[in-house]
């Protein structure tokens, strides 16, 4: 299973390094997955430190429980804000 | 005793009178409403001589209370035609806290129409007028050199001084006119943008307020060491927290473009669209790594006692400043709005909008409006800023575009005109980001996202979440917050901390335990709750007799039947709920005796 994994801010230095022209933006990236991968599992797979984020999957926030699936994008925040 | 030192500049006479008792507890934008409320008839021109320019530091002003140094200036509005009351940071607020100062209002107008008197305040208390013909037509910049007797540099404006000024927009009266304060190394790059308050100074033949205060110390408190203790305590919640502590101060307010654009609520070529594809070239990690790289300053505050350190520098490629690091607003204003993904132009349009003195926001909006009548392509920089230089040549386009996005759409056959009570939107769209969708219909201020930041539970899962795609709770979460706000602003503090304030109970403690410290009086949550429906009981009531309704408080037609990509979403709260809102103000009313 193939998804678009984003990245921003402090955690952009987590996207694994692209290969293949999978990169596609400054912090996006297609990356392939086992079927079923949750959100957390990702997470954990990529190291990302134990802290407060903030999760879309395509556009929508969503639970780290949420099962991945063909084609979604998935981007993930640290807290930020401002305004 | 804090005093109110009254200009007249019809006859440029300069008076001090001591603040009403009534108001003993009101700074900042308590004050500047109290005052226009009373004193302002809600019918004046608000370029006309009945109207009143009222400048007040918060309650906080002049200590040390972390990130307290906010200032408000108020008005009735000409692009609202409401009771406005627009914010700024820099350096001027605390100056004129040590002063003892608790508010200027600037009343009548010159016989004759003229340029330009600067208003100079000493640390000894006196102030006086002098006329500057020397400064008419100035920008900004050249201003506050000249006002200071010094040739500009490019790198370095420093001396103990503060400096208020209007650019050539606010001398020509245009409504999208600003107010530039000065920051901690002498740059106006710190604004009151919203609402042309810098066309009523301007009207006033104001061109610059300085204010020396060399010498002077930090007020007294009823008790200083709790009034000590507090200031730990809330600065300890501000460096926990991890938006205030981190987020802000590493990358900025314009840290928020990735994931606004994320969320589908990041407007695009005036507000056709959720997401910009160019979002990459305007974002905060971008601009944080082109500053690093041509060795530009990062990380400071707009005022001392700031311990968030959100604002930064841009410099050009030779490493020269150019303008402060433009705020989220101002890079999505005349980046993704505009069509425009290069951090360059933005920074360069940025600059413009600096010197000129107009709001960024309403001036991206209108240059949007503008691109959208198709006498200009959307995304062409070079496009954008030979329109921007016509709003100081008085012509007719000029005129439009300095008069902000709903004259520009008239002017130029333009439909859809994102503008609540005349004022533009900022930068979010409100169809799938409903609850700042209420605050823009209900904002005494027109389109206003400060005066109820419902992005903090709708995107950034601070302070609770509510599904920002859903009306279900967003007019009493823009409610609570337009009432904090109001708190906040009137005691000087920087709305960031809201941030904490809203995750940790000790930062909301402290707020309390350092006005109880200062006043001598207790101050708890529900005091400091009743200040910020005064605040919008004043400003509503005002608003009423000036001819607003609730037909006032709703969104433009078209966000109710014009899906927006990439959610499709329109706006779906009701006029019910939105009129819900402001339930509180028949009661806090009579409690005040205002009517």
């Amino acid at each position: 299973m193939r998804i678009q994994l984003a990245l921003f801010a402090s955690l952009s230095q987590y996207l694994p390094e692209a290969d293949n022209g999978n990169r596609l933006s400054a912090h996006a990236q297609l990356i392939d997955l086992p079927d079923g991968s949750t959100v957390g599992q990702v997470i954990a797979a990529l190291g990302l430190p134990d802290e407060p984020r903030i999760v879309f999957v395509n556009n929508r926030h969503a639970p780290e429980s949420h099962v991945l699936q063909e084609g979604e994008r998935l981007a993930v925040f640290p807290p930020v804000a401002g305004g | 005793m804090r005093t109110i030192l009254r200009v007249n500049m019809s006859d440029l006479s300069i008076t001090k009178e001591p603040l009403p008792e009534k108001w003993a507890n009101y700074g900042g934008r308590a004050l500047t409403d109290a005052l226009v409320f009373t004193e302002v008839p809600a019918d004046a021109d608000p370029l006309g001589p009945d109207n009143k320019l009222v400048i007040a530091p918060g309650l906080l002003g002049g200590t040390t209370a972390p990130n307290g140094g906010r200032l408000s200036i108020g008005a009735k509005s000409p692009l609202t035609g409401g009771l406005k009351e627009s914010n700024s940071g820099g350096t001027a607020a605390h100056a004129l806290g040590k002063m003892g100062i608790a508010a200027i209002i600037i009343e009548g107008m010159p016989e004759k129409k003229t340029c330009c008197y600067a208003l100079r305040l000493f640390p000894d208390g006196e102030a006086d007028l002098v006329h500057r013909h020397d400064m008419a037509g100035l920008g900004t910049y050249e201003t506050v050199a000249v006002a200071k007797g010094i040739e500009a540099t490019e790198d370095r404006m420093t001396e103990k001084s503060s400096f208020l000024v209007i650019g050539p927009a606010g001398e020509m009266g245009m409504k999208s006119a600003g107010i530039a304060v000065t920051d901690p190394m002498g740059y106006p790059n710190r604004f009151a943008g919203r609402g042309g308050l810098g066309a009523v100074m301007g009207s006033k033949g104001l061109k610059v307020i300085a204010i020396f205060d060399e010498g002077l110390r930090y007020v007294e408190h009823a008790d200083k060491d709790a009034f000590n203790a507090a200031v730990k305590k809330f600065a300890a919640a501000l460096r926990e927290h991890p938006v205030s502590g981190t987020g802000l101060p590493t990358y900025g307010t314009n840290v928020l473009a990735n994931i606004i654009n994320e969320s589908g609520g990041y407007p695009t070529r005036n507000f056709s669209s959720g997401q910009f594809e160019g979002v990459d070239g305007i974002s905060g990690e971008t601009m944080r790594a082109i500053t690093l790289e041509r060795g530009g300053n990062v990380k400071h505050g707009c005022h001392s006692g700031c311990v968030i350190q959100c604002s930064r520098y841009y410099v050009d490629k030779d490493g020269h400043y150019m303008t402060k690091g433009p705020e989220y607003e101002s890079a999505w204003s005349l980046g993704a709005n505009c069509g425009i993904s290069d951090m360059d132009a933005v920074a360069e349009l940025d600059r413009m909008c600096g010197d000129i003195g107009v709001d960024t926001i309403e001036m991206g909006a209108t240059l949007a409006v503008y691109m959208d009548s198709g006498k200009i392509p959307f995304g062409d920089a070079e496009a954008a800023k030979a329109a921007l230089a016509e709003v100081i040549k008085d012509n007719a386009l000029g005129r439009a575009l300095g008069d902000g996005a709903e004259a520009t759409g008239k002017a130029y056959g333009v439909d859809r005109i994102p503008v609540v009570k005349h004022q533009a939107m900022p930068a979010y769209d409100p169809r799938p980001i409903q609850g700042i969708g209420v605050t823009y219909a209900t904002s005494t201020q027109g389109a206003d996202h400060t005066a109820g930041y419902s992005i903090t539970s709708n995107v950034l899962a601070v302070g609770g979440t509510v599904d920002p795609l859903k009306p279900d709770g967003q007019a009493e979460l823009s409610k609570g917050l337009q009432i904090a706000t109001g708190m906040l602003d009137s005691l000087g503090l920087c709305i960031f901390v809201a941030f904490p304030v809203l995750d940790i109970p000790a930062a909301f403690e402290a707020i309390g335990e350092m006005v109880s410290a200062h006043t001598g009086q207790t101050w708890g949550a529900d005091e400091l709750m009743e200040l910020g429906k005064e605040v919008l009981t004043y400003e509503r009531i005002f608003n009423e007799h000036a001819g607003f309704t609730a037909a006032d408080d709703r969104l433009p037609a078209y966000m109710y039947t014009e899906k927006l990509p990439p959610h499709d979403a329109v706006f779906t709260v009701s006029d019910e709920d939105l009129d819900s809102v402001h339930d509180f103000v028949a009661e806090t009313a009579a409690k005040m005796g205002i009517s």
